[in-house]
């Protein structure tokens, strides 16, 4: 007659034993500093120095590398228990923060181009569009969490693999004894014989706008579709395809995510009413200290071992998610509080 | 709404199931509002109550042994449950059901092991077990509704949302019981509702309802109006918040 204990039996899986070993941090810190914060859209109290400690490293990195950091802050929020709709909408809230604060000590250095990055920003947001567009057809079809997820593989390891393959291959050159210009070899690639030439000044180019428009459409239509700022794909687009001077790529990148990030935040802030303002504020605190700091990192390091690092952390991030994607689940059942004006098929 | 519909079928079924005993319970709540503030961290409730003779029996007191079982039910919520499966070679969340209105808390708090109590028809029929819930409610998706019921049953148990603990009513004397819930950080808000039965030899001698609110005060409270009510205005003000925030980090620790 006794049955519900055993249909209770606690079926520990690692997911669990993460979010356990994050309630142990958080209860390690809490007895430290006792100082607990409740997120009313989340509806759940999280210690503030944790939240601030998770904003300032992943803005150390955003400032370092000129990437927002969404694609490790999202997971490791949703990591800590907080429901995931909350997480995606407040981290693009942080996002903008932490690219406003790295912009700004850019433009204080010159490192920005200002006309490259309206003609990225402006392209960027027609992309979004129809980012959002391809979101609901997807959705419509049923095929939303296999785009998704195939295109994060393909784009994180991809780039991630482009990135580290040619920054390794610099710094063995570098070793070698061969003087490597900051430029890079091959300025001109058949890019730079497209009509309809435009010269920035600032980043010392001459080329056509239509690759400049394509990146920024494409950018800000992944952004919309996976929910992404898109700085790690730009970074190595601007490098590589438009050969963007180092000095100025990453100040620029920043602007173009600070543009599609705060049109983010507005959108998510109306359609699904889930970005915590707490939240993000304590994640920005963290946050725009860490990217200062970032910022002023970057300069001790060389381009090329920038790359690297930047190469190997996409890369490692991507492995994560194959893992995840290939690897038989210990628990193939999750449940999720059902948002507003989202529906089952 | 749904609190009093919730509330109006529990009483209704008191009207149908429970036989006119000679005892009653006189219930109460410790907090009828649990407030939220910025530092709410989880609040432990405690119900008590005492076992009374009846005013219409005549009788003068009442005799056990009895058992108590408190019902602490939270707000209904619209909950999806997801299963993996295998697909191109990867794994990918393919079927999911949607359980309307399911309670998002769920705690029952007995004197003793439940089978021992009652017998399993009568505590399926009341709505007691948590295991029930499921079937209670509207589905709508793909997927098997008892097995996706089993597993979100599961789940939520994990999550420390719904449960069972033989334990958590205690008789300190013989008619006056307590029962103890801990609300966790994140417990879900709105109106609660806390049943209380009493049995006597595996019947339903008498029921109480008592109602609790959890909700947000103060700040949070705004915060969380904002949100829903202007998200236009909310959306543009974290934007700001934000850049004012980045912008402010830039020039304090200009270098």
């Amino acid at each position: 007659m006794c049955h519900y204990p055993a249909r209770f039996a606690v079926r520990v899986d690692t997911d669990r034993k993460a979010r356990l070993f994050v309630a142990k941090i958080n209860s390690g810190a809490k007895a430290f500093t006792a100082l607990q914060i409740y997120l009313p859209i989340a509806e759940i109290s999280v210690n503030l120095f944790f939240l601030m400690g998770m904003g300032g490293a992943v803005g150390f990195l955003s400032g370092l590398f000129g990437v927002g950091g969404g694609f490790l802050l999202t997971p490791l929020l949703i990591f800590t228990g907080i429901p995931a709709p909350v997480a995606v909408a407040s981290v693009t809230g942080q996002v903008t923060a932490a690219s406003t604060s790295g912009a700004w000590s850019y433009w204080r250095r010159a490192g920005i181009d200002l006309h490259l990055a309206l003609y990225l920003v402006l392209a960027g947001i027609l992309g979004a569009f129809g980012g959002v567009m391809a979101f609901s057809a997807l959705r419509a079809v049923g095929q939303l969490d296999l785009v998704i997820s195939i295109s994060y593989l393909v784009f994180l390891g991809l780039v991630g693999t482009l990135m580290l393959n040619e920054a390794v291959r610099s710094l063995l050159k570098r070793r070698a004894g061969v003087i490597s210009r900051d430029k890079l070899p091959g300025k001109h690639n058949w890019i730079h014989g497209l009509p309809m030439r435009v010269r920035f000044k600032r980043s010392n180019l001459y080329v056509s706008v239509l690759p400049v428009l394509a990146i920024g459409a494409a950018i800000g239509f992944l952004g919309a579709l996976l929910g992404i700022g898109g700085g790690f794909i730009l970074v190595p687009a601007l490098i590589y395809l438009l050969r963007v001077p180092g000095n100025v790529v990453i100040g620029t990148s920043l602007v173009q995510v600070l543009a599609i990030m705060a049109a983010s935040t507005v959108l998510h802030a109306v359609n699904s009413q889930s970005v915590d303002i707490l939240l993000a504020f304590c994640l920005m605190v963290g946050g725009v200290i860490g990217a200062q700091f970032g910022a002023s990192a970057g300069q001790y390091l060389r381009g090329d071992q920038l790359r690297a690092l930047l190469g190997l952390l996409v890369l490692l991030v991507a492995i994560r998610f194959a893992f995840s994607l290939l690897v038989t689940p210990e628990d193939p059942f999750s449940t999720a509080i059902l948002g507003i004006g989202e529906d089952v098929q | 709404m749904r609190w009093l519909r919730t509330c109006l079928v529990a009483l209704l079924t008191l009207g149908v199931t429970a036989p006119v005993g000679a005892e009653r319970l006189v219930s109460v709540v410790s907090d009828k509002v649990v407030s939220i503030d910025s530092t709410f961290s989880g609040e432990t409730m405690t119900l008590f109550g005492n076992i009374e003779p009846d005013l219409d029996s005549g009788d003068h007191y009442v005799e056990g042994p009895f058992d108590v079982i408190v019902v602490i039910q939270g707000p209904a919520q619209d909950r999806v449950t997801r299963r993996k499966t295998r697909q191109l070679g990867v794994w990918l969340n393919t079927e999911q059901l949607a359980f309307k209105s399911i309670p998002s808390f769920f705690w029952v708090l007995a004197s003793d092991e439940l089978t021992d109590i009652a017998s399993d028809e009568l505590l399926t029929m009341e709505g007691i077990l948590p295991e029930t819930r499921p079937q209670l409610t509207v589905v709508q998706g793909s997927g098997d509704p008892q097995t996706f019921g089993t597993e979100l049953v599961r789940l939520m148990t994990e999550a420390g949302l719904y449960g069972v603990d033989p334990r958590g009513v205690h008789f300190q004397s013989d008619t006056l019981y307590s029962a103890q819930v801990a609300l966790p950080a994140d417990v879900p808000n709105g109106n609660f509702l806390a049943r209380t039965y009493l049995f006597k030899n595996g019947e339903i001698a008498s029921m109480r309802a008592e109602g609790f609110s959890v909700r947000k005060t103060g700040f949070e409270q705004f915060l969380n109006l904002s949100a829903r009510q202007y998200p236009w205005a909310y959306g543009f003000a974290c934007v700001i918040v934000a850049i004012f925030t980045g912008w402010l980090g830039g020039v304090v620790f200009r270098r």
